[in-house]
């Protein structure tokens, strides 16, 4: 199976990620090696095992509903480009659908 | 207007219609996968933490009592809950999620297949021309005025809510013409719940019903405070349309910003409308997302990116599965409250109340509380008299004046004693009107105001006799000719006699006395 330049401009888009054309084929390249591996595992008969999405073997962690304190408004905001001190501030946003609208 | 228009159209076509309601679990105390408070609004970014936040390196952790909510929500509408389920990241970028994923299930939910039984009375049963042929409905007290109505859900998945946003510079708060966003991050993290029902509702009133039905279900589980306004409870609809009788699907529309139950009943009925006329002029409908503007009535096309959305779901690795037993979900079961279509049933059949009446008392937690309380008091043979008070007189008042029912001066004793002075015949129905204004107004009880306005109405036998015999002495003429044929003159006796008791004598037992005495020739 092997990517193409096609594939990973789509990908880097999706990940909002703007690639140089250099870096479009250097990291097909690396993609393609991990599909490479995969594809070793898929020749491997895997008839009956369950998909492992979790190395670990723990189910049902969870906490009780109890609050905990949190960050300061202050600290909170204290890495944000920018903000009116009370909220975190962005620019304009173009053309995309979302959440509230 | 656009009912009779729909009305028409309905003839040759047929809507289907799917929604989709997300509920904030507001009754926890904490976020879905931090120690963070859950409250509405109070002032930005006090209520945030790394997780939260989205931070690297933060690790969530999931809310137990959430997940207990959830199961309890999917138990209420008959879903089937899975054994095993998980949280998947659902990948998109907009600056109100600020990990850039959302933490939310995909093909492993909590909760599967389920349905809920709704009821359509009153004129809005007329929009389902199908009623007594649809698969999926059944009339209630077979005189077709009101129906039933079997709505599938597909499954009900939970996930965290996003922060809010304000654009600034645009009309109203508004994404077109802003200047800059502000992102306040309070709610981000919010334990949500989404349900997503079957195509399987028909009319813009089954719309409208459905999602009343569960906002009473989830208040009655006590899991979330449904408020449509501050947006803890969010209905979005999917409308197609499609000739009667074919089996396909039209295209569907989204129809987002539906904040209210009458917004989600015109919303969906005006895209029905608009779908429909489009067809007709031979147009197309095209598969987006549309805003109901509420003002204006109508919806309008959001602008959205061309490509399909690429979510690219994986398991979340920060979170381990779940593995739920029979006996953890079947302890939750056993605390399940009545629910509403079980308490209609009940109203209708223990009680002997109209399908309609089941419905209005049910669909007010406060009312139907108010109602079983008086009923504890008088005894359920009086339960349609009860029913009549609640939902006219109690009903109207709490309407005019504006106040909940626990601001009122209105109590149960006070209901049972006004049915019983009107049940024993000691005040009219019209007077009671009058008790019942005046108990409202002061907290006075029936029987003292009665007393108070000299209203007691005679019903003693002997007293009335005794007016009864001077009435009809001084109408010899009268008598006469009732007793030749004219009967229609018994309102004339009756009057005479209630206008010499100064209007206190039960009019019941004077027609009685009269009916005897001019019967027997005495």
């Amino acid at each position: 199976m092997a990517i193409s330049e096609e594939q990973v401009r789509h990908v880097a888009m999706l990940a909002r990620l703007s690639l140089t054309e250099e870096e479009v084929v250097s990291f097909g390249r690396d993609l393609n090696s991990i599909l490479v591996h995969i594809d070793t595992i898929q020749r491997l008969d895997l008839q009956g095992v369950e998909p492992t999405a979790h190395p670990l073997d723990a189910v049902n962690v969870t906490r009780p509903d109890v609050v905990s304190p949190g960050l300061s408004r202050a600290d909170a905001l204290r890495n944000a480009p920018d903000s009116d001190g009370r909220a975190f501030a962005i620019p304009r946003i173009m053309g995309i659908e979302g959440g509230d609208e | 207007m656009a009912k009779d228009r729909l009305r028409e159209l309905f003839a040759d076509w047929e809507a289907v219609i799917g929604l989709e309601i997300h509920t904030e679990l507001t009754a926890c105390a904490t976020k879905m996968f931090c120690g963070c408070p859950v409250e509405f609004a109070g002032e930005p970014n006090t209520r945030v933490c790394p997780v939260c936040l989205g931070m690297p390196g933060a690790l969530p952790t999931p809310n137990a009592r959430a997940i207990e909510m959830t199961v309890l929500a999917g138990l209420s509408v008959s879903c089937e809950i899975a054994r095993e389920s998980r949280f998947h990241r659902k990948q998109y970028f907009y600056p109100d999620m600020p990990s850039n994923y959302q933490i939310s299930q995909y093909d492993q939910p909590f909760c599967g297949l389920g349905f809920i039984d709704i009821q359509i009375d009153g004129p809005e049963a007329k929009q389902r021309i199908d009623r007594d042929t649809a698969a999926n409905v059944s009339p209630i007290d077979g005189d077709g005025a009101a129906y039933s109505a079997r709505i599938g859900i597909t499954r009900i998945h939970l996930e965290e809510d996003t922060g809010k946003m304000v654009h600034v510079g645009g009309a109203e708060g508004r994404l077109q013409g802003a200047t800059r966003s502000l992102i306040d991050f309070n709610r981000a993290g919010t334990p949500l719940i989404e349900l997503v029902t079957e195509p399987d509702i028909r009319t813009p009133e089954e719309a409208r019903r459905f999602a009343q039905q569960m906002r009473l279900t989830w208040l009655a589980l006590g899991i979330s405070d449904c408020n449509m306004e501050e947006g803890s409870m969010r209905v979005d609809a999917n409308v197609s349309v499609r000739r009667r009788g074919e089996k396909g699907f039209g295209t569907k529309a989204e129809i987002k910003n539906l904040n209210s139950f009458k917004s989600l009943h015109d919303g969906v009925a005006y895209e029905i409308v608009r779908q429909i006329e489009t067809l007709e002029a031979g147009g197309s409908v095209i598969q987006e997302t549309r805003h109901w503007d509420a003002s204006a009535k109508r919806t309008s096309a959001l602008r959205s990116k061309e490509q399909a959305h690429d979510y690219r779901y994986f398991p979340d690795p920060d979170i381990v599965p779940f593995v739920l037993s029979d006996e953890w979900i079947e302890g939750l079961r056993a605390t399940l409250p009545e629910l509403p279509a079980a308490r209609r049933q009940r109203y209708r059949t223990e009680f002997g109340l109209s399908a309609y009446d089941a419905g209005a008392l049910v669909s007010d937690a406060d009312l139907a509380t108010l109602f079983e309380e008086t009923l504890g008091l008088t005894g359920a043979a009086k339960a349609k008299a009860v029913a009549n008070v609640v939902l006219n007189d109690v009903a109207a008042f709490l309407n005019a004046e504006g106040v909940a029912l626990a601001q009122s001066r209105l109590t149960p004793g006070g209901i049972a004693e006004l049915v019983e002075l009107v049940s024993d015949g000691v005040i009219s129905s019209k007077q009671a009107k009058e008790v019942f204004a005046e108990m409202a107004a002061s907290g006075q009880m029936p029987a003292e105001i009665a007393d108070t306005r000299g209203m007691r109405q005679v019903s003693d036998h002997s007293a009335i006799e005794e007016v009864v015999d001077r009435v009809l002495a001084a109408n010899a003429s009268q008598v006469e000719s009732f007793r030749s044929g004219k009967t229609g003159l018994l309102g004339f006796f009756v009057g005479q006699v209630i206008k010499e008791m100064g209007g206190q004598a039960n009019p019941k037992v004077v027609s009685e006395i009269l009916g005897r005495k001019l019967g027997s020739g005495g």
